[in-house]
């Protein structure tokens, strides 16, 4: 190959990813300079488009304050990192001692049990929504907190994800802790939870990102203004007639900036959880 | 990483011990595994029964106001007589069988980009982890202003480059490749990750041998890459199809399964049924249907995770 065919082959990979990056990228960063821009702003630089539309001339909090003022976005995010929370403590203890269970200890219908675990894992909660609803109406627990957070605890997914994790820790350092007389509460709390951090963390963003993206579910289980979490706010705002850009910008904003903030730093752990409680069986 | 002496020499014995040690505590294991257990069966499990008896029932409406009806398979039969099911059906299928191959031959390509060991690709790599982060309402609603037919960020940019503006979600041509559009920024990186780290599975000294026996960039690719990606590719595929079945956010956001029913899968479908209309008994026959469809799909994600099968 020619040197100016080489230097050519390099532009266009040179080309593609940056084309790449942009696609990803450019739909938040949008979001997030027009949310800091003056509404007649967002237009004037699309036609004819400059890339002002890409950076804010003179940034401004207006469109954050009217969210925070007119439509209550410190209850609903209030809401919706009580939610998420309350289910990363409930789920991290309940998951954990059924990932336990499953790695290091034995009793008979442990195949089967962990079939249904890994079942209910694969079946996507949206398929289930609506038969659920009709069972938490029976229950009498529509419209409440215990709505939005009771059936994400149990997470068949982060049962794996515990099992797989304890499973390579050497079985011989439960066995010891028994015969020192040990009960198998302390060994999971003091030996196996210790020495499982990542494990923890991982599974403590994939049940906080789950309940902070949920949103066939609380748009059915809840109607109550008082309980309105993030993803239906911002769906609420967008179909009110005449709402202004800027403020949907904003709201889009503060709904991908809580998990980003919290996935950007923590990724590694992250994507280890994705993987092994994903391909490698 | 056991101390020397910390294990019982001889294996036979080491088994008897081990038995003896763990015995009684079988009612141990199920209370670590209670709370869980009762979750799942509650909120997982029952509500899979609940959509099929549920769907042996009807609301009839009298002078009295409205009844709840054993109509049977009465639910089922009418979803097979009705033209509006059938369409739907097709829909979500036309969505799966253009998507589901799209997003892995898309997750596939983002992988080798990215595979590099530098720092600048570790950097690019957490870029394109943004949009994971980023829920799919977010990605809809950022998507419907971006693809705006008036004052969209798109349109825009083809106006700049001398393009036709494009009617993107407004029209019935178009609408579904939208959605396809939002599915595929949204969802790419992610099966990304399951790509990327069956590529670190790849020994560099099997591509190392193939280069010096001659083989091509390309030849390396089809004949040694490739067949070692089949098992995290086909879990993708499987657990793709899975969610894509039940894809409802960006009809709801974006389109309300129009124009014109370009864009009305059964998700959709069944909520319009349940909540819309009101018929409980008809969208959890819908719901039977999809969840039908999703646990043959889940089953061969299980014998494909099954330990052993890794030459699959």
């Amino acid at each position: 190959m020619t040197v100016a065919g080489r230097w050519l082959g390099r532009l266009g990979l040179g080309v593609l990813y940056a084309a790449v990056a942009l696609f990803f990228v450019v739909p938040l960063w949008w979001a997030l300079v027009g949310s800091m821009t003056p509404l007649n702003a967002v237009f004037a630089h699309l036609s004819p488009f400059d890339l002002h539309a890409l950076w804010p001339g003179q940034p401004t909090l207006r469109a954050y304050g009217q969210l925070f003022r007119q439509h209550d976005f410190a209850r609903v995010l209030l809401n919706t990192a009580f939610v998420a929370l309350a289910t990363v403590a409930a789920g991290l203890v309940v998951n954990g001692m059924a990932g336990f269970a499953f790695a290091v200890m034995r009793f008979r219908g442990k195949r089967v049990l962990f079939v249904i675990a890994l079942v209910s894992a694969m079946v996507p909660a949206e398929a289930l929504a609506i038969p659920l609803f009709e069972l938490v109406g029976q229950l009498g627990l529509l419209d409440s907190y215990a709505a939005l957070i009771a059936p994400a605890v149990s997470n068949g997914m982060a049962i794996f994800l515990f099992r797989q994790f304890f499973a390579e820790i050497p079985v011989d350092l439960a066995e010891a802790a028994r015969l020192d007389g040990a009960g198998w509460g302390t060994i999971f709390l003091r030996l196996y939870l210790p020495l499982s951090l990542p494990a923890t963390i991982a599974a403590g963003l994939l049940l906080f990102v789950f309940q902070w993206e949920s949103f066939l579910w609380p748009l059915i289980a809840v109607h109550s203004q008082r309980y309105t979490v993030i993803q239906i706010a911002l769906a609420n705002l967008q179909q009110q007639h005449g709402t202004e850009w800027t403020q949907i910008f904003a709201a889009s904003t503060l709904a991908a900036m809580v998990p980003l903030l919290l996935l950007l730093p923590l990724q590694r752990f992250y994507v280890q959880g994705l993987v092994r409680s994903g391909v490698k069986g | 990483m056991a101390a020397p002496g910390s294990t019982s020499p001889g294996g036979g014995s080491h088994r008897t011990k081990r038995r003896r040690l763990f015995q009684g505590d079988e009612r141990a294991a199920y209370l670590f595994l209670l709370p869980a257990a009762l979750g799942l069966a509650l909120f997982r499990v029952y509500p899979m029964l609940e959509a099929v008896g549920g769907s042996l029932y009807g609301q009839v409406f009298s002078a009295s106001g409205p009844h709840t009806l054993f109509v049977g398979l009465g639910n089922i039969t009418a979803l097979l007589g009705n033209a509006v099911f059938w369409h739907s059906l097709w829909v979500t299928l036309e969505l799966n069988l253009v998507l589901n191959p799209m997003q892995v031959v898309l997750a596939l390509a983002l992988a080798l980009m990215v595979q590099g060991r530098s720092r600048a690709m570790a950097a690019y790599r957490v870029l394109l982890l943004v949009p994971i982060g980023v829920s799919l309402p977010v990605a809809t609603i950022l998507w419907r202003l971006m693809l705006d037919p008036n004052s969209g960020f798109v349109n825009a940019l083809l106006a700049f480059v001398g393009l036709p503006p494009q009617p993107f979600y407004t029209s019935a041509s178009q609408a579904l490749w939208s959605i396809m559009l939002i599915a595929n920024w949204k969802g790419v990186s992610y099966w990304m990750v399951f790509v990327l780290a069956g590529l670190q599975g790849v020994p560099g000294q099997l591509l190392e041998a193939a280069a010096i026996d001659g083989a091509t960039a390309v030849q390396r690719f089809w004949h040694v890459t490739l067949p070692l990606l089949r098992r995290p590719l086909a879990f993708v595929l499987v657990a793709d199809t899975v969610i894509n079945f039940v894809m409802f956010v960006p009809m709801y956001l974006l389109t309300r399964g129009g124009p014109s029913g370009a864009t009305n899968v059964l998700m959709y479908q069944a909520y319009k049924v349940g909540f819309a209309f009101g018929d409980m008994g008809g969208a959890l026959a819908i719901v039977s249907v999809l969840l039908a469809v999703i646990l043959v799909v889940v089953a061969l994600q299980l014998r494909l995770l099954e330990p052993g099968r890794e030459s699959w």
